[in-house]
């Protein structure tokens, strides 16, 4: 009777062990089956966040503003989109990952490109002022030296040697 | 120096200074161009493997320059050719594309990257073609550069 009893708790201690495992496996399974591989169309449109940001980096650049770094933020979009399609088959997670920092690295550089642009613009300004500005005085400057320069020269000569005292050569 | 003399040199000394203040307002470069170059597995001009296996990688440099005077987003494309596969400096090859590298790159700037490629195909004098592409902004689409380079290469069986 004893014994009974204790084939049965082993039978049911078994059975419990193995839906336990069973339920282990199909939880470690749908983890890694759940997330789906990245698509074709979502590469298409991380790389056209990228290039879409890049005309805002070319539009900053034109207005004179410093895009170095924003070069450098544009690159590593380009290097997570390549990481993503590189893992896609072998980690879909992190793929997914790559791709949304991607897009949020390219969209953050839209962002910076207008403060870019506008810093670039007053730049820009301010050296075309200071370079007219030269230019202007140094057509001013020569004007003055063509229609006075004599004159000033002159008395200039005068008042340095008007206590010199002129000796015949011979004398 | 009479004065026709210091007239003309005055005026010349005006010129030069209007033109040397006036040179930041000046495009900084009238002459733009973009580089490719292909380096071998030590990033030297040399090393180039002639012969590889199918299905095995191998490993070359690529050398991407920009002197086009604003910020290039580059793309180069390395695809497999034959003997008939036309391309040109105005003419890009109609070849399956086997590599794509895209890196964006500012004025006056050059970057080195490796290319690890593999071939599947067997073949002899098989072409190699690297083309430099970049992105028009104005049309928003990739353009050939005119750019190019190849390395013929015999490719044996698996070992």
């Amino acid at each position: 009777m004893e014994h009974r009893e204790d084939l049965t708790r082993y039978r049911v201690s078994r059975g419990l062990s193995f839906l336990l495992l069973t339920i282990i496996t199909l939880s470690l399974c749908a983890r890694v089956g759940g997330a789906a591989a990245v698509t074709q169309a979502q590469l298409s449109s991380a790389n056209e966040e990228i290039l879409s940001a890049f005309a805002s980096v070319s539009g900053a650049e034109r207005s004179g503003g410093n895009v170095s770094s924003l070069d450098a933020k544009l690159n590593d979009a380009i290097t997570l989109v390549q990481d993503a399609e590189e893992v896609n088959a072998t980690n879909p997670a992190r793929a997914a990952a790559d791709l949304q920092n991607a897009t949020a690295v390219a969209q953050s550089v839209v962002a910076e490109s207008a403060s870019a642009k506008q810093a670039g613009g007053s730049v820009r300004q301010a050296t075309e002022a200071t370079s007219l500005s030269a230019a202007s005085a140094i057509v001013v400057v020569a004007a003055l030296i063509y229609l006075l320069g004599g004159r000033v020269y002159r008395k200039a000569w005068l008042r340095l040697y008007r206590d010199y005292v002129v000796r015949p050569a011979n004398g | 120096m009479d004065k026709e003399t210091a007239g003309i040199a005055l005026a010349l000394v005006t010129v030069l200074a209007v033109f040397a203040a006036i040179q930041p307002l000046l495009p900084a470069n009238n002459e733009p161009f973009s580089e490719l170059g292909v380096l071998g597995p030590n990033q030297t001009i040399g090393g180039y493997p002639a012969s590889v296996s199918a299905g095995s990688p191998f490993l070359l440099y690529g050398y991407i320059g920009n002197h086009e005077g604003a910020s290039s987003f580059y793309q180069l494309l390395v695809k497999v050719g034959n003997q008939t596969t036309q391309v040109s400096n105005s003419t890009y090859a109609s070849a399956p594309v086997i590599f794509t590298y895209s890196h964006v790159l500012g004025n006056n700037q050059s970057t080195i990257f490796p290319l690890n490629l593999t071939l599947s195909d067997q073949g002899t004098n098989v072409r190699l073609i690297f083309e430099l592409w970049s992105y028009n902004v104005t049309s928003s689409s990739y353009g050939y550069t005119g750019l190019w380079n190849q390395l013929l290469l015999n490719v044996t069986s698996p070992q």
